[in-house]
């Protein structure tokens, strides 16, 4: 790559916050680099330290209680989500959406917690995660905090997280385990790319919530809904959220459009 | 500049590296094992796949830093004293092969599909192998060598692009 900076790979909690609070906007955290190291390299970004948080003691893997629910640590990646079991069994809404994400050796690597900290208006993994109503659990020196994900995102590559804050964890609760739902992902072709337009579409004990991706500057969370809805209106109550632009991948219209074609094929799938 | 010890194709190795060097101009250029090839090196056309302790990833979005003490599996470590694997081996008598570019990382990745799904679908294939672009053959070849690779080709079905 043509910069250089300093690596640091601490094997504690503390050590990763006090080197965050240390560096502060300097500092960029890597996990899975499937973004980062891209970034670095075409100059998008110039860190004057890359932090790699898949050392530090207790953020691997992902646990399940049924009290608290799941909660994906920060180096779980996208495929070892898809290779859980519980994930495919109670909430395969997320399975769908991490099935969707890139390809498969960039799901070997990229991780969950990543694709969110990331904020892209295409984040795949975001979808799930607002209609599920999962939270970031935030860390610094200075304390820590619990972040729903509908107040996470402030615009394009942009969250509530503060310089000298991490996400040590999604907790995504046990009462969305059982939910029903599926993802529709349009892109340019049928191999791996970004999406053009995401729709997630959740349903559980008469509730139906949808969760898109790259028709606003954030992802979008369309709650109160009810199962019982007719598409119509849950096809208006989508309209009503978005604010898709024209880019190089598609115009406005074709997103508005394929949002309701979304919807409705959703509504038809999703048990 | 960090010391790392990496074990590639089962032999250990121990070179200084700099923070931002990749893994990929880590193998080829300390290393001098150039099967690996950079193409995008932007985590889009699958060219620099390697293993990485037991699972595939695009070594062009991997510091070197990142693989210390790590096992890493490149296409020179595939042939075995010389004879090639069963899928280089069906590679090459179903033409899967025109510029080779993508030919290495596209056989590691071939082989991380058939670990997991022995006998994999023409969609599952196409699934399997989103990852590694290949400008040359369309793509039917490269199918059709990992149909053959996981035993579901007749003899005579072989090399005739029926079942694509």
């Amino acid at each position: 790559m043509t910069q250089t900076f300093q690596y640091e790979a601490p094997q504690s909690r503390a050590e990763l916050l006090a080197l965050l609070a240390e560096h502060g906007e300097g500092a960029k955290v890597l996990a899975g680099g499937t973004d980062l190291l891209v970034n670095i390299r075409y100059g998008f970004t110039r860190p004057r330290v890359v932090v790699n948080v898949k050392k530090v003691a207790g953020f691997l893997g992902s646990t399940f209680s049924k009290t608290d629910g799941l909660l994906i640590r920060p180096a779980v990646t996208v495929n070892d989500l898809l290779r859980d079991p519980r994930v495919r069994e109670l909430y395969p809404l997320l399975a769908a959406c991490a099935h969707d994400l890139a390809s498969y050796q960039i799901r070997n690597r990229a991780t969950v917690v990543g694709n969110v900290v990331n904020a892209s208006p295409c984040s795949d993994m975001a979808p799930a995660l607002l209609c599920l109503g999962a939270r970031a659990l935030v860390a610094s020196e200075r304390g820590e905090r619990v972040v729903p994900f509908q107040e996470f995102f402030r615009g394009v590559k942009s969250t509530v997280l503060r310089a000298d804050e991490v996400v040590e964890g999604i907790l995504v609760p046990a009462a969305s385990a059982g939910a029903r739902g599926g993802y529709r992902k349009l892109k340019r072709i049928q191999g791996h790319d970004l999406g053009i337009v995401g729709v997630a579409l959740m349903k559980k004990d008469g509730l139906l919530r949808l969760g898109i991706s790259s028709c606003a500057p954030t992802p979008l969370l369309v709650d109160g809904l009810k199962e019982t809805d007719p598409p119509e209106v849950v096809v208006a109550a989508a309209r009503r959220a978005i604010r898709p632009i024209s880019d190089l991948r598609c115009s406005r219209e074709y997103r508005e459009y394929m949002v309701e074609v979304f919807v409705r094929r959703l509504l038809r799938e999703v048990p | 500049m960090i010391k790392v010890t990496v074990e590639v194709n089962g032999r250990i190795y121990e070179r200084e590296v700099a923070e931002d060097r990749t893994l990929v101009r880590f193998l080829r250029e300390d290393l001098g094992l150039t099967g690996t090839k950079e193409g995008c090196g932007a985590g889009e056309c699958g060219s620099c796949t390697v293993f990485m302790n037991g699972r595939t990833v695009n070594s062009c979005m991997v510091l070197a830093v990142e693989a210390d003490g790590a096992k890493v599996e490149t296409i020179e470590g595939e042939a075995k004293d010389g004879v090639l694997s069963s899928i280089q081996a069906a590679f090459d008598r179903n033409h899967a092969v025109q510029c080779g570019y993508c030919t290495g990382g596209m056989v590691l990745s071939v082989r991380e599909l058939l670990k997991n799904n022995p006998r994999p679908s023409v969609a599952e294939i196409k699934e399997g192998i989103e990852g590694n672009f290949c400008r040359c053959t369309g793509y039917q070849q490269i199918i059709e060598a990992v149909l053959d690779a996981s035993g579901q080709l007749t003899p005579s079905q072989k090399g005739e692009l029926k079942h694509v």
